[in-house]
């Protein structure tokens, strides 16, 4: 009994503050929204996914991935993360893919079994590869991704929620002989 | 209540209810500003305050002579729109990631540019969606620009500076920026694209 009476002292608080004061709920209105979007740019969001690139991690269409905005510019990233960012050459298009190298590392230039070119992974930059090698285009076509093109990374396909899965470095094995 | 002519702003006259009165009320009332002041912040401007003397003489002309940093406005408004050669940008920096750089667009897409010292090659032509920056300062020593790690993509820039704020040297007149002689202008059309 105490909650509904909490409760109905709410709303009627709600209702005198905003009954027939338009100036004020368009201020809450637009404060909410505000809040909305501030969480989705650096907090949490769903987005949805095109592309055979990240396959079989990620299907063609339809998928929707949840992107947690704490990793943004490669805060915390680790080899095997599955990484949102901002695409080098698109203005506005985002890019999902693998990192396989991180600063300091040797990464192979091209695809394996066409050339045995290896580079270092420079100061501040990543290396980012699709899972699905042959319809991908990544690192091995525009070079090192600078992190501060990080938006954030992948945790997890929540949408259809009948197949959700996380997404995480686990997926990525060494190659077995 | 003593405080009171301070928040009528945000009271609007009416009291709040009895069980948030006081402090929670006005900690309420203002944290509920804080994501608009965020979204002001990244979309719309802020004030920023230069660091280092790589843009020396334009800013920081007094880097060596004291501890004062001078103060710009940097617009937020599609940043990466209509760049010009001249033009003041801040971006993330490619080499750290964490590091708000500040430099001056140099060279558009399409553009040939004849490099400095650390770059490894002669001449760098810039592909689509990137330009090359580089700071004012003729020392090659004291910028880490373009020169380093070559053209960087335009969705790394966040912001452009408009306005000198401290010293007031009011808006930033990019357009009298005279062309560097080490870039040879191109045809956006012909900028290399990795595809």
């Amino acid at each position: 009994m105490a909650f509904l009476q909490r409760a109905s002292r709410t709303f009627k608080w709600i209702h005198t503050r905003y009954a027939g004061h338009p100036f004020r709920l368009a201020t809450a209105t637009l404060q909410s929204l505000l809040a909305l979007h501030v969480f989705w740019k650096f907090g949490y969001s769903v987005e949805p996914t095109w592309g055979a690139s990240m396959l079989p991690t990620i299907q063609v269409m339809g998928d929707h991935v949840l992107i947690s905005k704490q990793y943004r510019r490669g805060r915390g990233i680790e080899v095997g993360d599955v990484v949102a960012f901002n695409s080098v050459y698109e203005p506005g298009e985002t890019v999902i893919k693998r990192v396989l190298g991180m600063p300091g590392d040797y990464v192979l230039r091209d695809t394996p079994g066409r050339s045995n070119v290896m580079l270092q992974v420079p100061e501040g930059h990543c290396w980012v590869i699709g899972d699905n090698i042959p319809y991908s285009r990544d690192s091995r076509h525009f070079g090192p991704l600078p992190m501060g093109l990080i938006r954030g990374k992948v945790l997890a396909v929540v949408f259809p929620w009948g197949e959700r899965r996380s997404i995480g470095r686990e997926d990525l094995k060494p190659v077995e002989n | 209540m003593s405080s009171g002519r301070i928040f009528n702003k945000f009271k609007n006259g009416i009291s709040p209810p009895s069980f948030i009165r006081g402090f929670a009320w006005y900690s309420f009332v203002i944290v509920s500003w804080v994501p608009a002041a965020i979204f002001f912040k990244n979309n719309i401007g802020a004030v920023g305050e230069v660091g280092g003397e790589s843009m020396y003489p334009y800013l920081n002309p007094t880097f060596n002579e004291g501890f004062s940093k001078d103060l710009c406005w940097i617009s937020k408004r599609n940043p990466a729109k209509n760049l010009q050669r001249g033009m003041i940008v801040t971006f993330w920096s490619p080499s750290h990631p964490e590091v708000l750089s500040i430099k001056r667009v140099i060279a558009l897409p399409g553009d040939k540019v004849i490099t400095k010292a650390p770059y490894p090659y002669p001449t760098a032509v810039i592909p689509v969606n990137h330009v090359w920056v580089e700071g004012d300062n003729k020392d090659g020593r004291k910028t880490l620009d373009s020169n380093h790690y070559g053209p960087i993509s335009m969705n790394l820039i966040t912001g452009r500076v408009t306005h000198v704020l401290r010293p007031w040297r009011g808006p930033v007149r990019w357009w009298e920026f005279e062309d560097s002689r080490r870039v040879i202008k191109g045809r956006i059309q012909d900028a290399p694209h990795f595809d």
